[in-house]
């Protein structure tokens, strides 16, 4: 900086009222340099050698008080109240940077700053804040929070600084009162907002309840919902009465509103802390399912509870399906026979999925057509008639619904609400009866049926329908393919059976060490008796040794073996004779586990034979003694 | 008031010993600005580090000023080394602040 800056005021005399303002001090100046500066305007102040009171002079006088104005018009920017108090920590003195006076400043003047009524603060906090005036120490943003006149809340900034005198002895502070309400309730609703977009950055519909279940607030999800959504809480957005509106649901609705206002009224009452419930609502999209929760907030206001609901419609139609499948596989299980099977599926399908009725054609080879084999359906005029018309018909491959998803097994649907899209219904009419269709094909490795579903809710199906019905198709495919297996083996047993009971009186079986473990058949030793035992120790078998030794040596070698005869003694000494013949039998894995096989009673012919042998034995006597047999000599009774 | 300044890149006639000067001035009176502005020039070209200045508001202390005998500011007073010296005025007279603190140029 240049030292010889020319003077910033040359005139500092300029009006009438300073020239004789300079004539009074220049009287008070005995110097000759003193006289020469305040002529030359080089001087600020005149000190009063008399008084010691310092006399400012009139251009030093106007800068000082432009600055000091200017001052304080920064530091009014800075603060809302200057303040000063006395030794004893008193107000002497309060002024607003604006001059305004507020309830707060009024009756200030005399009180302590503990003396006001504040809401915040502890006893400990006023004694901290003593302890620091006591230690003359600087202190700054001692904040505290009053209730207003008009019952708002008020927030307060307060720093000041100690005051001594020039014997530094102490006076008092003096300092500055900011009000910074605003700041405080924008940093209050700071996480406010941050919860606020969390929220509605959320996909599930929430909102939250007050004690009387008006909607204090909700997120975009909800109010979306709200608007767009059919059912139970309907277009109850923030502002309403969700637990009214549920006591109000009435019709199909009545149930669900009821239910969910006394889970609601039992977390708000804090008999539960969740509530969870699913129900279901009829949109034009088709049937849709929403879970419900419950939660119970506690110390957060006004808010008592939070609803959340959630679409489940996929998952629950998934579930629903899955259900379905399993209650397909349970049908079948139980069925006993294919018509049983079939009229069982159908009617669980329609049942489950509200279809009215359902149909089944079988491919009759023979004919090179699809033929109706069974149906369900809802107890309806309507619908018996159309069954009933359904009895004679027939589908070639690649004609109708039905024989077009035979020829390419990919499933078909008519949506009931087509009827407007142009779709002639009337021309399916026979098909669908003028409502929706789904058709499906039957499989078992390859098509061997197509079932029919007809019903105004028929919708078009998802990936996971699509899945269902072809595994519902493939169950029932594969079902009825064991069954026509089982029949074709049952008529062949039949067949052999009755040729069994034409060539053999009973049927036999052993387990590994030749004990019977079944006799079918048989009434010579009584089923009850011979069961674990073999045939060698059969009751009053007559014993030959060599034979049985045989006997024994194949089924050791597990031969199979055929006619092996075998008597047994009558306790009058009459004897009974057998036939047995058998195989040896062997499980999935090749082991042996017994022998099966027929006995014939053998004991007519085996008489017949002996009584032969006897008489030819008797003729060869007679003719050798030349004695004829006598006609009249009794013969014993064998049979 | 006291202020003690340093300048390694003082250049002219420098006292050889150190002086002591109280400045009275008027708060921030428009003359009392100057007159520390200028002797804070003079004391950065001729005394580097070598000065004691303690600078007296006298709307603060108007009694001290008047202990010391003066009546105006602002007004630089020589107290070391002897024999002391006043100049009057804001300070703008270069060679005359110099005489009085015994620097000759």
């Amino acid at each position: 900086m240049d030292p010889a800056v020319p003077l910033m005021n040359p005139a500092p005399f300029g009006t009438d009222v300073d020239r004789g303002f300079k004539k009074a001090i220049l009287r008070l100046v005995k110097g000759g340099p003193e006289r020469l500066a305040i002529e030359a305007g080089q001087i600020d102040a005149i000190i009063d050698p008399e008084s010691g009171k310092v006399i400012l002079l009139p251009a030093t006088q106007r800068v000082l008080i432009e600055r000091k104005a200017g001052f304080r018009s920064l530091i009014g920017l800075a603060f809302d109240w200057y303040w000063e108090l006395d030794d004893q920590y008193r107000f002497v003195s309060y002024r607003g940077a604006t001059g305004d006076v507020d309830d707060f400043s009024e009756g200030i003047i005399g009180k302590a700053l503990w003396e006001l009524s504040t809401d915040n603060m502890s006893e400990a906090d006023w004694r901290t804040h003593r302890q620091q005036l006591e230690w003359r120490v600087i202190f700054r943003d001692f904040e505290f929070r009053r209730v207003d006149r008009a019952g708002g809340e008020q927030y307060l900034s307060i720093s000041g600084e100690p005051i001594f005198d020039d014997r530094n002895q102490f006076k008092g502070y003096r300092g500055i009162t900011r009000d910074i309400t605003e700041r405080r309730q924008a940093a209050a609703q700071e996480p406010h907002r941050f919860d606020r977009a969390a929220l509605d950055a959320l996909e599930t519909p929430i909102a939250v309840l007050g004690e009387s279940g008006v909607v204090l607030s909700a997120n975009k999800a909800w109010n979306r919902f709200a608007a767009t959504h059919s059912g139970v809480g309907v277009g109850v957005a923030a502002g309403y009465n969700y637990l009214a509106v549920c006591d109000e649901a009435c019709g199909t609705e009545q149930v669900d509103g009821r239910t969910i206002a006394a889970g609601i009224r039992q977390v708000i009452g804090g008999e539960r802390a969740i509530f969870r419930y699913d129900y279901a609502c009829n949109s034009l999209r088709g049937r849709s399912w929403f879970a419900l929760t419950v939660t119970g907030i506690a110390g957060n206001g006004n808010a008592c509870a939070v609803v959340s609901c959630e679409d489940i419609t996929e998952r629950k139609n998934g579930e629903l399906l899955l259900e379905l499948e399993f209650t397909v596989a349970r049908c079948l299980a139980d069925a006993g026979t294919a018509t049983a099977a079939l009229k069982s599926v159908i009617r669980v399908v329609c049942e489950t999925q509200g279809w009215n009725c359902g149909r089944y054609f079988c491919m009759d080879q023979s004919a090179g057509a699809l033929r109706f084999i069974e149906s369900w359906g809802v107890p309806s005029a309507i619908i018996e008639q159309f069954l009933e018309n359904s009895r004679g018909m027939a589908f070639r491959p690649g004609a109708g619904l039905a024989g077009r998803v035979y020829q390419t097994g990919q499933p078909l649907w008519i949506v009931d609400n087509a009827r407007g899209a142009g779709v002639s219904l009337t021309a399916l009419a026979p098909e669908t009866g003028e409502d929706g269709a789904c058709v499906f094909p039957v499989t078992a490795d390859k098509v061997i049926g197509v079932l029919a579903f007809s019903g105004s809710k028929v919708r078009e199906p998802d990936h996971r329908m699509l899945q269902a019905v072809q595994s519902i198709g493939n169950q029932l495919g594969r079902f009825l393919q064991r069954q026509q297996t089982a029949d074709v083996l049952r008529r062949s047993e039949m067949r052999f059976r009755v040729l069994t009971n034409l060539t053999s009186d009973w049927y036999w079986e052993q387990d590994r060490d030749f004990r019977l473990t079944q006799v079918v058949g048989c009434s010579a030793f009584g089923t009850t008796d011979i069961l674990g035992l073999t045939h060698w120790d059969l009751p009053h078998v007559v014993l030959v040794d060599a034979g049985w030794a045989e006997h024994k040596a194949q089924l050791a070698a597990r031969w199979s073996f055929c006619d092996f005869e075998f008597a047994t003694a009558y306790p009058d000494g009459e004897h009974a004779y057998y036939s047995i013949s058998g195989e040896p039998v062997y499980d999935e894995a090749g082991t042996f586990t017994g022998y099966c096989g027929t006995g014939v009673d053998i004991t007519k012919r085996k008489r017949a034979e002996i009584a032969l042998r006897e008489s030819e034995a008797r003729m060869r006597a007679a003719m050798a003694s030349g004695h004829p047999v006598g006609r009249g000599r009794s013969r014993r009774k064998t049979s | 008031m006291v202020r003690k300044k340093k300048d390694p890149g003082a250049s002219g006639p420098v006292a050889a010993t150190a002086v002591v000067m109280v400045l009275y001035i008027t708060d921030s009176g428009p003359n009392s600005v100057r007159a520390v502005a200028n002797l804070e020039a003079i004391c950065k070209e001729h005394l580097q580090d070598n000065f004691r200045l303690e600078i007296i508001d006298v709307l603060q202390y108007p009694l001290r000023a008047l202990a010391d005998g003066i009546v105006v500011t602002p007004s630089l007073a020589k107290l070391f080394p002897l024999p002391t010296a006043t100049v009057v005025g804001n300070l703008s007279d270069k060679s005359d602040v110099l005489r009085a603190l015994g620097i000759v140029e």
